[in-house]
């Protein structure tokens, strides 16, 4: 549904090398990498976001909706968070029960910042399913969560998913246990400029740090 | 002296100004001249005025042509400092012309709009526009320039219409400083029509003092100019303190959950 042709350097992307990948419906990738080397210019890209990147480098976007977490809330302070909702498409009562999904039920009326950043980044995810999303990309979504808290949304996306076998995600992460609960495809992107050194299909959860830790390890590891 | 802790004593804000038209009241008790009449004249002169209804009829004109004003400024001054604020190349092209209209006197615009148009009602509220504009585009530019991008980012993939990203992704963003361009523009706006009042009309608040300038008739001047800054300070506590809280009260919301 989704076809990547990203020739970064000659677009002038300083981060993003050639990524070229296709996205199909029901995929659930986990994008892994070391830290800065440009998992969120490629979700960003992706998204329709980097000015320098042509849409035509991403067949497809047009046709897609999509709903994009970002790694802070990025809801409007100043509108509640069924106004928050309604703006990205819903109608108040849609707005209402995307809400209740997440587990917001009761705080439709109020504020972002009267939230906490566990239950700011649910009432984000219920914007992102606001949309009837296509694709949905999420950014770190268990950063600076406590264990408990990351484990919950991560059920959550899980139950989402799986309620949505048609939808696809995109989801950036440092952990491979995310990537064992979450995905049933795996990207690593690395090196200078960035390219994907591992696009597969996952296969046995054991092998997913195994392969991890290769891939960590290997300096100047090439193409696959 | 708790000058960093809380608020001041409701007190404090009836010090100053009491004591100041105490010591204006002796004084001219003092020096009994006419040029410096007393509080009392003052208020005797405006209530003569307001019986009469001369005030009301100046008074009026005089905030026609600053609402007028005010709302010509506004609108235009926001458009600029918004498309000046956010497109790079216009901000260069148009930025030696600001600078060029910030720097002209209120005087010379007042004058050659007289000149060129007449003595009549629409170029005494150009020139007032005029004068105002560029304050109003350069306070509203640096809004926009400080537009957060995250957000910018959120209403693209969300989006957004043009109308919906102006009301509710910008116009939060910049209150701050459309409020800043409001205060001082209603400050300076109606400074202005006084003058172009006393240079080329025969109504208004300007034209009164120009009036009772010829006479030195100082009762008169102050009574005027003292009715005048209760009107804006009546828009002050009428309209934009309001305005303020209501828009504010997001940036203060009760914590629900830690």
């Amino acid at each position: 549904m989704l076809e990547l042709q990203i020739a970064g350097r000659s677009f002038g992307q300083p981060v993003l090398g050639e990524v070229f990948a296709t996205i199909e419906r029901g995929d659930r990738i986990c994008l892994l990498g070391p830290s800065g080397i440009g998992k969120t210019t490629l979700l960003n890209a992706i998204a329709g976001l980097d000015k320098t990147i042509p849409p035509k480098a991403i067949i497809g976007r047009d046709k897609l909706r999509v709903g994009y977490l970002f790694q802070e809330h990025r809801l409007l302070p100043w509108r509640t968070l069924n106004a928050n909702l309604q703006l990205a498409g819903a109608t108040t009562a849609e707005a209402d029960d995307h809400l209740a999904s997440v587990g917001l039920k009761d705080y439709s009326h109020y504020l972002p910042d009267q939230l906490s950043l566990g239950m700011a980044r649910r009432a984000a995810l219920a914007r992102c399913l606001a949309v009837k999303p296509d694709l949905l990309l999420l950014d770190e979504p268990f950063a600076s969560l406590d264990p408990v808290m990351a484990g919950e949304l991560k059920a959550l996306i899980a139950g989402i998913m799986d309620a949505h076998p048609r939808m696809a995600m995109i989801c950036v992460t440092h952990d491979g246990g995310d990537a064992e609960i979450l995905a049933n495809r795996l990207w690593y992107l690395d090196g200078r400029p960035a390219q994907l050194q591992w696009d597969d299909a996952v296969g046995e959860p054991r092998l997913i740090n195994e392969l991890l830790g290769k891939l960590r390890n290997s300096e100047g590891f090439d193409m696959v | 002296m708790n000058t960093f802790s809380g608020r001041p004593p409701a007190w404090s804000y009836w010090v100053v100004l009491p004591s100041f038209v105490l010591l204006w009241a002796l004084i001219a008790w003092w020096l009994k001249s006419p040029l410096l009449p007393t509080p009392l004249n003052v208020l005797d002169t405006l209530i003569r005025e307001s019986a009469s209804g001369e005030l009301w009829h100046h008074l009026g004109a005089t905030l026609g042509r600053v609402v007028v004003a005010f709302i010509l400024a506004m609108l235009l001054g926001t458009v600029i400092g918004l498309v000046m604020g956010r497109s790079r190349t216009t901000n260069a092209l148009f930025d030696p012309l600001l600078v060029l209209m910030l720097n002209l006197p209120a005087l010379v615009t007042i004058i050659l709009m007289y000149v060129w148009f007449g003595l009549v009602e629409v170029a005494a509220v150009m020139a007032v526009v005029i004068n105002k504009v560029p304050n109003v585009a350069v306070t509203v530019r640096e809004g926009a320039r400080s537009l957060d991008y995250r957000l910018e980012e959120m209403a693209t993939v969300y989006e957004f219409t043009r109308w919906q990203r102006f009301r509710d992704v910008w116009v939060p963003q910049l209150f701050p400083y459309l409020m800043a361009a409001t205060r001082g523009g209603l400050a300076l706006i109606w400074k202005i029509v006084l003058v172009v009042e006393l240079l080329g009309r025969s109504s208004g608040v300007g034209f009164q003092l120009h009036m009772a300038f010829q006479v030195f008739d100082v009762a008169a001047i102050l009574a005027y100019s003292l009715a005048f800054i209760a009107v804006v300070q009546l828009i002050e506590l009428a309209i934009l303190q309001p305005l303020e809280r209501r828009s504010s009260r997001w940036r203060q919301p009760e914590a629900a959950h830690a």
